[in-house]
């Protein structure tokens, strides 16, 4: 008996000590050198794919998934559909990626998430895959977020931009311009209101979520206030800060925005917008489609597209958070070379240009949308896309989802009323700090 | 009243005496019956190895796994993870943050609020189902149609209801007050729409527990203390409630358990919000674990979470059969 309790002990600590050392990964020379060849035998991929939100109809990434296989009959795509919401869409996909699990083998993912997929094993790097000019077709602000640590963990795919939306009508009854700042907009809010020609003058998202990062971050930009400084180190502060900050309380404070945008996302602004109760909107690219759309919107016809305002005497408006999804590679995908190949393809013009054509994002590739093709789509914001300045999150930190947090947190108790601009200013400042310290939850 | 005696003692009772003439000592077990014994033993483990290998691999494992990997300070690689060193890190991190304080309060103050609201509204629910004669199936089945609904389904019902723009209550509260509410948008009002979704919901099952309670109490109980001139409210608190007592226990330690694991209704109503006000200890582990991917610190909430819930219960049930101990001296 005695002999038994050894052997079982013995054997309990084996166990406890392979856990305790944990499961060894794989070298990434390895897997690196398995990305680097396209397979020529049969092959099939799962993607991991959220809605991307169609102007005419098919579903985009069918559409894409079938331009692949006539080019690399081989190679099978599955498409694993996946929650359009970034915080629960990264959840489930983290929780696949970090059990190891071979699927999917690519994911579209946040534009926020290379740093932190990167530090955490959970993307492939790529740099070495790709030729020396890949990046020249795109942004210079996309570039500078998919990489981390000079590796990049992302290629891109589409991406969004904020614009403001407005009831062309209701201007032309009052005979008032698009406003440029947001104190012109603020008076011509009021005056819409005050006739009783909206319920609210702007809508916008201020629930605690990464929307609200990036309404933050604009009105941040707008004010010249950065989050961070060029080492990296929390830089937030001052009356740049402040100034937007008090922005975002006023909209509340004078009616113009309702008391409840701060439990609106997307989704809910939209939903007021397109049902009349709103004068303005500030919205992703999307929201275009969703307006004109005469089945869901009582206001079709009636709504026209701006680049978002700026601060009087303050930069010009066009501020834009940059935003948008990339193809991320699965390291554990037992079919690395064929997940690369697709996610180079999506990156591709021939992917571009079915973007343009049939969806409501912009592509990222800037050249496609020079092309006539842009013009005829009969989408205002893709040919504005050029002109707007786009301000990159400070994504470039693995702690960037504890920063996010402090950005939204305080935004929404400043726009709800619960703590003053300056308040707010200095508990985000020292929340950001203690997050890039790795010592927030 | 003598109490009846308990299964351990009848058991106890029934055992057989060794053989053997009285006043002498029992004979030393032989070889043949010991090892017939130990047959026996290996049988029984044999016979009862797979279920304790599936509880040990479903519920054992993860747990001290969970505990395991609140210690570490872990590394993920491609296709693997490596535990670095072990350290208590993590939980003077989540100890020491005013976030986790501020989810402690915040389950805390909910699971004290919605379990005392449902057991004093399930009692009286119970108490009324008791009396009634033939309608009493179809009230029953009106009343359980809130627990039978999914927890995401009853909470996104409710949403629709508070919603900011085109809620009904939201609405009538214009209406009523003069002024639209932001229900989900003020930390004391979001808190109060989640207590009023959680006793809407969970109210039926613990009116259930206690009818069924109520159905065990025997008539001439109720007969005596009429003998002895007990009007209703004496009745009520003389017989009828310690006798519900040990099936109240039970409700109390079931919403106890559900009430502090909290996590579906902050996360489909306000996602957390007002800033934190409405993030409870499980959301918190959640945006840890599976938004931060801070493993370690997912795990320590996790862990202290379940401290904490555990200690409340030991607690309850410590006072429970003080109490009980008291009420059978008197």
């Amino acid at each position: 008996m005695a002999l038994r309790r050894r052997t079982l002990l013995a054997s309990g600590l084996a166990l406890g000590a392979g856990f305790t050392s944990g499961c060894a990964g794989k070298p990434l020379d390895t897997l690196l050198t398995q990305a680097a060849h396209t397979p020529r035998t049969p092959a099939t991929l799962t993607w991991w794919v959220s809605e991307i939100p169609a102007r005419n109809g098919p579903v985009v990434a069918d559409l894409i998934i079938r331009a692949f296989q006539r080019r690399h009959p081989n190679i099978r795509v599955r498409k694993s559909n996946a929650l359009s919401a970034t915080d629960a869409n990264r959840a489930a996909v983290t929780t696949q990626l970090a059990g190891a699990s071979p699927t999917p083998d690519v994911y579209l993912g946040d534009t926020t998430w290379p740093a932190q997929f990167g530090a955490n094993s959970l993307a492939l790097p790529l740099q070495k895959l790709l030729p020396k000019d890949f990046w020249e077709g795109y942004p210079p602000a996309l570039r500078r977020v998919s990489e981390y640590r000079g590796a990049v963990y992302a290629l891109p795919f589409y991406t969004d931009s904020a614009y403001l939306f407005y009831r062309k009508d209701l201007l032309a009854k009052h005979g008032l311009p698009v406003p440029r700042t947001w104190e012109e907009l603020l008076r011509t809010s009021r005056k819409i209101q005050r006739a009783g020609d909206a319920a609210y003058g702007f809508l916008w998202q201020a629930n605690v979520s990464e929307s609200l990062t990036c309404n933050v971050a604009e009105f941040l930009a707008d004010a010249d206030a950065p989050v961070l400084d060029g080492e990296g180190k929390v830089a937030l502060n001052g009356p740049g800060a402040e100034r937007a900050f008090a922005m975002m309380r006023q909209f509340t404070e004078t009616g113009v925005s309702p008391a409840t945008v701060t439990t609106y996302v997307e989704a809910d602004s939209q939903d007021a917008f397109v049902g009349g109760r709103g004068v303005f909107l500030r919205n992703w690219s999307y929201a275009w489609g969703n307006a004109a759309d005469r089945s869901a919107s009582k206001i079709a016809g009636r709504v026209g597209v701006a680049p978002r305002p700026g601060f009087d005497g303050g930069g010009p408006p066009g501020v834009s958070c940059a935003g948008g999804w990339s193809n991320f590679v699965n390291p554990n995908s037992h079919n690395l070379g064929a997940a690369v190949a697709f996610a180079r393809f999506c990156a591709g013009e021939e992917a571009q240009m079915i973007l343009l054509k049939n969806a409501g994002v912009i592509p990222a590739m800037q050249e496609v949308l020079t092309r006539p093709e842009a013009r005829q789509a009969g989408d205002p914001t893709l040919t504005m896309a050029h002109g707007l300045r786009l301000v990159a999150r400070p994504v470039q930190t693995p702690y960037y989802s504890q920063v996010s947090k402090a950005l939204y947190t305080q935004g929404n108790a400043v726009t709800g009323g619960r703590t003053s601009p300056a308040g707010a200013v200095r508990a985000a400042r020292e929340d950001i700090r203690t997050a890039l310290e790795g010592r927030a939850l | 009243m003598t109490a009846a005696p308990s299964a351990a003692t009848v058991s106890r009772q029934s055992a057989p005496e060794p053989a053997g003439p009285p006043g002498t000592p029992a004979p030393r077990e032989g070889g043949p019956a010991r090892a017939s014994r130990r047959r026996k033993a290996r049988t029984g483990w044999l016979f009862a190895s797979p279920a304790l290998l599936t509880i040990a691999a479903v519920t054992v494992f993860p747990v001290l796994f969970s505990v395991l990997l609140s210690f570490a300070d872990i590394r993920l690689e491609y296709g693997g993870f490596r535990i670095e060193s072990l350290t208590g890190d993590h939980y003077a991190a989540v100890l020491g943050s005013p976030e986790w304080r501020q989810a402690l309060f915040f389950t805390f103050g909910f699971t004290v609020v919605t379990v005392v609201l449902e057991l004093v509204l399930g009692t009286l629910a119970a108490l009324v189902l008791d009396r009634l004669g033939a309608a009493r199936g179809w009230v029953l089945a009106v009343l359980l149609l809130p627990w039978a609904l999914i927890n995401v389904v009853a909470a996104q019902l409710w949403g629709y209801l508070y919603n900011g723009t085109y809620g009904g209550l939201t609405w009538l509260f214009g209406q009523l007050l003069g002024q639209q509410p932001d229900i989900l948008g003020q930390p004391a009002s979001a808190m109060g729409a989640m207590v009023v979704v959680d006793v809407w919901k969970t109210t039926p099952f613990v009116a259930i527990v206690v009818l069924a309670g109520l159905m065990l109490i025997p008539g001439d109980v109720y007969e005596a203390a009429e003998i002895d001139g007990a009007n209703a409210w004496t009745t009520f608190w003389k017989v009828t409630l310690p006798q519900l007592r040990p099936i109240m226990a039970i409700a109390v330690l079931f919403r106890i358990l559900q009430a502090f694991g909290i996590f579906d209704l902050p996360f489909v109503l306000t996602q957390g919000g007002p800033g934190t006000a409405t993030q409870s200890l499980a959301i918190l582990g959640y945006k840890t674990l599976f938004q931060n991917l801070e493993i370690g610190r997912g795990a320590a909430v996790a862990t202290t979470t379940a401290v904490i819930v555990i200690g409340c219960c030991l607690l309850f049930l410590r006072l429970f059969k003080a109490q009980a101990d008291e009420g059978g001296r008197g």
